[in-house]
């Protein structure tokens, strides 16, 4: 008896969580020009015609561009940090790590105005170059955190092995250390790189008029926008987040780093 | 001959902060002995073949090795082979890559390199195994691997870290026995660090004693065997009864101490192995407060005015119940005498 | 070789300056405009924010949504979290995934299929006037309600996974034990299953406490003007009359309840540790 409630919770749990994505997704399949369901008709006009419309391109390009560069530049701030930490008997090492953290704990919607205000219009600095700011300190917790796991993995001394047979610190760190952790930064880039993309409230303030992030533009376009566009859109990059995961999944574990 | 100043360690000081993890050590390696460091955890002992390594700085002191001072060469440039207690494989790599680490940073290649790889992993036994991975493989192999990757590059000097602490008994055994062979065959001066006592003795030429960050006792396997100079090596090293010797006598004890006796008056403690206490007569008198079965003996735990003492005596003889009332003689031609209790 | 603390310095020294610089720094400037007027420090905006009736609405509305997220995902999440358990070790990892999925996917895309759901021509109310249920549809968009809904799907994930994880921790004999015991299902959840996964259950709350009261898309798409929380306020006062000082004072009240929150997960997973 327990057991039939808890698989029919299970069932139910499950549907709600996944069932509203098949509805935008037979949505978008409408041949009809309103968002309804069930969809008036079938035809793939509206998952080809997102591709056609100039702004979510731009948009998306942006957003591509944004997470890509913010996730590198967080790993190669993050890494060495993770590394330090993991390794050295830093002074302050706890208020290191906190201060690293901190921007998970402040809502990003604060750091977004934050960054505008007393960072980007007293610099002068262009859209591009402040939502990199923003997301790189939202992604650099995460690749602090995933390169800190796998390094957790693999025992200090087998570096110090490596310094015996003649490598330098720095050879070390490349030759061992990089191989043995590469799996942890291809999950942090994965999770980076979704975190940025799907980001919302720290790019809200910095966006400028005409350069914006796909999220954002999305946002902006369902006041206006009743056709089936932004369900297409938003199945499809469902679809992308979901096999990306999926593949990282297989070939990395990612999991293991969550 | 040989060099016996080939490793030599002066008035070595290593301190953390207010921890003196090693304290004023000078010893001296002659080329191809294999020294063990011997001495409980916390001792020093680790502290001190690491600093030998160089990754580990010295608060004071120097150490040359084959006549030249490394006290501030790198530990990349010290040519010191490291076997690790974890063995530290580089589990990215296969077994042949593992070992032809140190090889190719010497920028060796070609056939060349595949000699001296093959070379050593047949020396360790391990042919067939070259493309495995370090995780695909037994303990016992991995140690040889990290065997075979220390020596490919023939260091001037090949410390071990308690390296068979990780094996089950029966490879110990083995492993102890193929050590032995390559320190034969390779003739490389070796440092073994070991909180086992038995493998010391099984293996080294020479056993350094470690405690509390100095030197207890070294000399021969022989010498801290069978004439141990203070309490602390001799319980090492198997005399668990050592009774100390005041003016009056024996601790506990006094007037066993006769003229008779003279010959270890001198000493400021004695110390007797369980299997030296004889049972059942003598002028010592005490109670049996433990036996154990072992097989061929029992073990009697007897308490005594001069304190716990453990006796071990053959099944076959006389046989002792707790709460028995027992005499017992501590032969003093069977003691050693020791210099601090 | 690690023992030179300069190096491990340098190594953190970027991330270190970066986050400070770029994110700490502005954030602590943004915190100290709501104490500051050109006459000096105050807390006035504090005092004129809590008396002021939409600003405590909306605080209260934020609390209520939090907390009742919090409530109805643990509620869901036991449920659910033993039902997967109950799958078996290899069905679990890939139920454990599908929990995991929704998470990786864009919020917009999540929220926006509520729109399709609840509207006026969505699939609620077509349900609903051709059930006969009601002559004219429902308002369901903008209202606290939809807000909820979105909220519930937007966090659950979070707090299945957390108990998910916290029962498969349990002791494995402990349930039949109880059974054999002769406990009934309410006695073992309340004696046995509670107790032992605590932790997990303040973790997972604690997410999707925080998840929810500092949730932008959602109270923006599915509440709009409405149905405002604390961070669609904060963006409706800076957009629409450039109030820094009100938004100072909502960041201030968010950080407060983000750090108390993450706090405590910190306590708990460092205990846990120990």
């Amino acid at each position: 008896m327990m057991r039939m409630l808890g698989f029919a919770a299970l069932g139910l749990a499950l549907i709600f969580l996944l069932g509203p994505f098949l509805i935008i997704a037979g949505a978008g399949f409408s041949s009809g020009d309103l968002l309804v369901f069930p969809p008036q008709g079938f035809s793939l006009r509206w998952y080809g015609a997102v591709f056609e419309i100039e702004r979510f391109r731009e948009s998306f390009v942006l957003s591509m561009q944004l997470a890509v560069g913010s996730t590198v530049l967080a790993l190669l701030l993050g890494v060495p940090a993770a590394y330090a930490m993991a390794r050295y008997q830093v002074p302050g090492g706890e208020w290191i790590r906190t201060i690293v953290t901190a921007p998970v704990i402040v809502p990003a919607i604060i750091a977004g105005l934050a960054l505008l205000r007393y960072t980007v219009i007293p610099l002068g600095l262009p859209v591009m170059a402040a939502l990199v700011l923003g997301h790189t300190a939202l992604v650099a917790p995460y690749a602090v955190r995933v390169v800190t796991v796998s390094l957790t993995h693999l025992r200090p001394d087998v570096e110090e092995a490596a310094v015996l047979l003649g490598a330098t610190r720095t050879g070390a760190f490349f030759k061992v250390v990089l191989p043995n952790i590469r799996n942890g930064m291809m999950a942090a880039f994965i999770l980076g790189f979704i975190t940025s993309f799907n980001q919302v409230p720290v790019s809200l303030f910095l966006t400028g008029p005409g350069v914006t992030t796909l999220p954002i533009d999305m946002l902006a376009a369902m006041e206006f926008v009743y056709d089936p566009s932004i369900a297409a859109l938003s199945t499809l990059l469902a679809l992308m987040s979901v096999s990306i995961v999926l593949i990282a999944e297989r070939v990395l574990g990612l999991s293991r780093y969550v | 001959m040989s060099d016996p100043e080939y490793l030599a360690l002066r008035n070595i000081t290593i301190a953390y902060g207010k921890t003196v993890a090693v304290n004023d050590v000078s010893i001296s390696v002659p080329q191809g002995e294999l020294l063990a460091l011997l001495g409980p955890s916390g001792c020093g002992k680790t502290t001190l073949m690491r600093a030998i390594a160089g990754l580990l700085p010295l608060t004071t002191g120097s150490i040359a090795l084959n006549k030249r001072d490394i006290t501030r060469v790198p530990a990349n440039k010290r040519e010191v082979g490291l076997v690790f207690q974890s063995y530290a494989l580089f589990p990215h790599l296969s077994v042949f890559e593992n070992v032809a680490f140190g090889l190719r940073l010497r920028k060796i290649s070609g056939d060349q390199l595949q000699q001296r790889v093959d070379g050593a992993i047949a020396m360790v036994g391990l042919q067939g195994f070259e493309r495995r991975l370090p995780k695909e493989l037994s303990g016992g192999q991995q140690q040889r691997v990290a065997l075979a990757r220390s020596v490919v590059v023939r260091p001037s000097l090949l410390l071990l870290d308690e390296p068979l602490s990780n094996l089950d008994a029966r490879l110990r055994l083995e492993m102890r026995s193929e050590l032995h062979r390559l320190h034969r065959d390779l003739g490389v001066t070796m440092i073994y660090v070991t909180h086992d006592q038995t493998e010391a003795l099984a293996l080294a030429d020479r056993i350094v004693v470690m405690r509390d960050g100095c030197v207890a006792q070294s000399g021969t396997p022989e010498d801290l065997y069978e004439r141990p100079t203070s309490g602390f090596v001799a319980r090492f090293m198997g005399f668990e009864n050592i009774l100390s010797v005041t003016p009056e006598g024996l601790a506990g004890e006094p007037g066993r101490l006769d003229a008779a006796t003279s010959s270890v008056r001198d000493a400021r403690a004695l110390a007797w192995r369980p299997q030296n206490v004889v049972l059942g007569q003598g002028p010592f008198s005490g109670r049996v407060v433990g036996a154990s079965y072992q097989g061929e003996t029992t073990e009697y735990l007897i308490d005594s005015a001069a304190g716990m003492l453990k006796a071990q005596s053959p099944v076959v003889s006389q046989r002792f119940a707790p709460g028995d009332a027992i005499n017992f003689d501590l032969p003093f031609d069977r003691a050693v005498k020791l210099a601090e209790s | 070789m690690f023992a030179d603390r300069r190096i491990g310095l340098a190594l953190a020294a970027p991330a270190l300056l970066f986050v400070g610089l770029a994110f700490l720094l502005p954030v602590g400037i943004l915190l100290t405009e709501g104490l500051r007027t050109p006459a000096g420090w105050t807390l006035s905006r504090f005092t004129t924010f809590f008396t002021d009736p939409l600003a405590l609405e909306v605080t209260f509305r934020t609390l209520r949504l939090g907390f009742g997220v919090t409530i109805m995902s643990a509620i869901i999440g036991y449920a659910v979290a033993l039902a997967v358990i109950e799958t078996g070790p290899g069905n679990r990892a890939r139920m454990t995934a599908l929990f995991i999925l929704p998470l990786m996917i864009s919020p917009v895309a999540r929220t926006y299929a509520w729109i399709v759901l609840l509207g006026r021509t969505g699939l609620i109310n077509k349900a609903v006037v051709g059930l006969g249920l009601s002559d004219e549809p429902l308002r369901l968009l903008f209202t606290e309600t939809a807000v909820f809904i979105g909220l519930l799907q937007l966090f659950l994930p979070l707090m299945v996974l957390s108990l998910t994880s916290a029962l498969e921790n349990m002791p494995a004999d402990v349930l039949p034990a109880a059974r054999v015991l002769g406990a009934g299902w309410l006695t073992i959840f309340f004696r046995v299953i509670l107790p032992l996964t605590r932790e997990g259950l303040i973790v997972g709350g604690t997410l999707v406490f925080t998840g929810a009261v500092t949730a932008y898309i959602t109270p923006a798409v599915l509440g709009g003007a409405k149905v405002l929380m604390l961070e669609t306020l904060l963006y409706q006062r800076v957009s629409v009359a450039n109030d820094i000082a009100t938004a100072s004072v909502i960041a201030a009240i968010l950080i407060a309840m983000s750090i108390a929150t993450h706090s405590l997960i910190r306590r708990i997973t460092t205990r846990r540790r120990a």
